[in-house]
């Protein structure tokens, strides 16, 4: 039953637009002038016309197309291939010898065609024929085609049972050679879109594609509108000019050189190469001492710093010092709203307001007027990027104010002189018997419950400004209370 | 009754249309003629009076709901072999049309392919027309003149699919094959007559009946030598 809905299947078979160019070398092969000479093929007592050798075909190539030998031979081979000559004495071979084997052109009706494929109901007759002239003996593939198309087409199994029947006996009005002819044709057409096991599909292609590529397309009016929005749109887009972002390229470039493993090396040794993982234990998350690479990268840029863990925590302590270490702890909680659990984020929200944002809040970050009235009408429906604006105010923040303060602190300087640069490696020798000692690291479950351990043990300790306040603010409020008592 | 003749409108369809496919196949080969090209359209139209005969009275039955189970389900496998020999039809009636386009009989410069036929396809069509000989009487450039008409009824036998697949609910799935697998050799064709389709006769056949043979030798040998070596042991004993 047909039903006309909108069609989001591939179906479609994708261009091939060789076919055409064999075409019509095919038909310039048939010029009694200029094309190829043909011979008889005696087949027992009968003879039938139009066979050619193979030589005669590469000959033909090589002449009228002017090419090598060896692509010559390679084209007709394709066009055996594809099905538009097919070999004469070994029927099941479908390559082009360069000798006296005889070969024929088939006939257009089975000239593989771009709009269709070889159906399934004719390769259901053609089997059923074959059936009856070879009472039955068919070959092991054809035999699974045959029970394979019975289940898979079952009803139509009656026509294909009638047709190839009435195909059979209308042959029969044909001359003698004319129907021999006629099975070597079919049978090559087969062989060529059946291909049996283990030889070379041809006209396999892939995947059928969304859009048919021979339909031809009336653009409407509504076609020409859309195209002339979308250009309109393209023209305001911000451009950099690429002589702007080559240049920044080739300075991130310069800037990264030294510290890409792969261009400049890495030490003590490339772990992949040596066996050695002892780069991947000195440049661990948070590891006691870093490499003096990594703490020089912080020096490069603001990002490249917060990126690393090992950088925010030593990032952390120069905060801590300066009063302003509820910046990167807002920092911080924001991200992990933003990648964490879905199901947490309406609690984990409501957490930050109260700790940073309320006022009165133990960590009150210090933020404009604007961003805080945007941040508190987003919290009545909390969802994960509810705090973008004010985590990056914060980050300007930090970036402007606080980051150049650091790289000229005595914390970060402390951190340079302390990073470790680690020897050049040299090659363990396999220990008695050949034996490789195997660490292994430890389980990413509990390398994530130390980081919480230690994130809850930070907030435990955090000492900010305003308890501080507070607390002083009690206790002289307590002293008051007491003193006129 | 009505099955009766249902049936056989099907199978003069059927002939047909097994015809008109023997005749798309010459198009463009050595024995394609003007009169190949009249037999087509001659057998085209037949192809759709008994496409439309058999529809007609496919669905004045279909429709009919007095019909009892057993014949509705008859009439609907009917009806799938009918729309499945429509298709079929459709098909080479397109293929027909794309290789009448390209191979023009009356132009010089194009020459038709040598694929090695020579004889006629006039006992074909008059198979089809269930005649005894065919007349040709239409004009010496039929295969370009026809090729309108072509598309006409193209276009009218697609609009008839249509009509059929809207008017009729017949899912096709759901009709069962009466024929097993194998039918088609249990029928009283004489197959030998072709001699030269036993040529090519497969590698794999020659094989299996020396193979055969080999193992008939082999076992009488063996049975042979041990009735010899019996006789020896009673004559010694």
């Amino acid at each position: 039953m047909t039903v006309t809905r909108l069609d989001q299947g591939q179906r479609y078979r994708p261009r091939m637009a060789f076919l055409k160019k064999i075409e019509t070398l095919m038909m310039e092969m048939q010029s009694p002038d200029t094309g190829i000479k043909t011979q008889t093929q005696t087949v027992m007592v009968a003879s039938i016309p139009h066979a050619v050798t193979g030589n005669d075909i590469m000959q033909w190539i090589l002449q009228r197309l002017q090419i090598t030998a060896e692509e010559a031979l390679h084209l007709g081979d394709l066009f055996v291939k594809y099905g538009y000559i097919y070999p004469l004495q070994e029927p099941k071979n479908l390559t082009l010898k360069a000798d006296g084997s005889l070969y024929r052109f088939q006939t257009p009706y089975f000239w593989p065609v771009q709009s269709w494929a070889a159906d399934d109901t004719d390769y259901a007759i053609y089997l059923a024929k074959k059936n009856i002239k070879r009472k039955g003996i068919l070959e092991e593939y054809e035999k699974e085609h045959y029970n394979m198309l019975n289940q898979k087409i079952n009803y139509k199994w009656d026509f294909v049972i009638m047709q190839a029947k009435e195909q059979y006996k209308a042959g029969k009005e044909r001359k003698k050679e004319d129907r021999y002819a006629l099975d070597c044709q079919e049978r090559a057409y087969w062989l060529v879109n059946r291909t049996p096991p283990g030889m070379l599909d041809a006209l396999e292609y892939g995947l059928d594609r969304v859009t048919d590529p021979s339909e031809n397309k009336k653009n409407t009016m509504e076609f020409y509108r859309r195209e002339i929005m979308y250009y309109q749109q393209a023209i305001l887009k911000t451009r950099v000019k690429s002589s702007v972002s080559l240049g920044g390229i080739v300075k991130y470039s310069e800037q990264f050189l030294s510290s890409d493993p792969i261009l400049s090396g890495c030490l003590p040794s490339n772990p992949w190469i040596s066996d050695d993982p002892d780069f991947w234990d000195l440049n661990a998350k948070l590891v006691e001492v870093p490499t003096r690479m990594r703490v020089e990268r912080w020096a490069f840029n603001f990002s490249e710093l917060i990126r690393d863990p090992k950088g925010r925590q030593n990032f952390q302590l120069f905060l801590k010092k300066e009063f302003s270490g509820e910046n990167l702890g807002f920092w911080e909680a924001c991200e992990d709203l933003k990648y964490g659990d879905q199901s947490k984020v309406k609690e984990k929200a409501e957490e930050i307001y109260k700790l940073f944002l309320a006022p009165g809040a133990r960590r009150w970050i210090n933020i404009d007027g604007k961003t805080m009235g945007i941040t508190v009408k987003g919290l009545e429906h909390p969802h994960r990027y509810v705090l973008d604006a004010a985590q990056t105010h914060i980050y300007m923040l930090m970036k402007k104010d606080s980051y150049g303060r650091y790289l000229k602190s005595p914390i970060y300087k402390e951190m340079l002189a302390k990073a470790v640069v680690p020897q050049e490696g040299v090659k363990k020798s396999t220990g008695l018997f050949g034996r490789r000692h195997l660490r292994s690291s430890p389980s990413p479950i509990i390398l994530r419950q130390q980081e919480e351990e230690a994130k809850a043990r930070e907030a435990a300790n955090t000492v900010d400004i305003t308890q501080v306040m507070s607390k002083l603010d009690r206790r002289n409020q307590l002293q008051k209370e007491a003193a006129p008592k | 009754m009505v099955k009766e003749e249902c049936k056989a409108l099907l199978d003069a369809l059927n002939k047909v249309t097994a015809c008109y496919r023997h005749m798309v196949l010459t198009i463009g080969g050595t024995s394609d003629s003007q009169n190949l090209r009249e037999e087509l359209k001659k057998t085209r139209q037949k192809a759709q009076e008994l496409a439309v005969a058999n529809r007609n009275k496919l669905t004045t039955v279909l429709k009919d709901k007095t019909v009892s189970k057993e014949d509705k389900a008859e009439f609907e496998r009917l009806w799938v072999i009918f729309s499945t020999c429509l298709e079929i039809l459709e098909i080479d009636m397109r293929r027909a049309l794309e290789l009448g386009h390209e191979f023009p009989l009356n132009v010089p410069k194009k020459h038709l392919i040598q694929t090695g036929m020579s004889g006629g396809t006039s006992g074909v069509a008059a198979r089809a027309m269930s005649v005894q000989n065919m007349k040709y009487e239409a004009e010496h450039n039929i295969d370009v003149v026809d090729l309108k008409d072509l598309e006409n009824e193209i276009n009218q036998v697609g609009e008839m699919m249509y009509e059929m697949e809207m008017k009729v609910n017949v899912p096709q799935w759901t009709v069962e094959a009466k024929q097993d697998p194998g039918a088609e050799l249990k029928s009283t064709i004489s197959v030998g007559a072709s001699s030269i389709g036993m040529i090519s006769v497969e590698e794999n056949k020659s094989f299996c009946d020396i193979s055969k043979v080999l193992a008939g030798i082999i076992f009488t040998a063996v049975l042979i030598i041990a009735i010899v070596l019996a006789v020896c042991v009673v004559k010694l004993s």
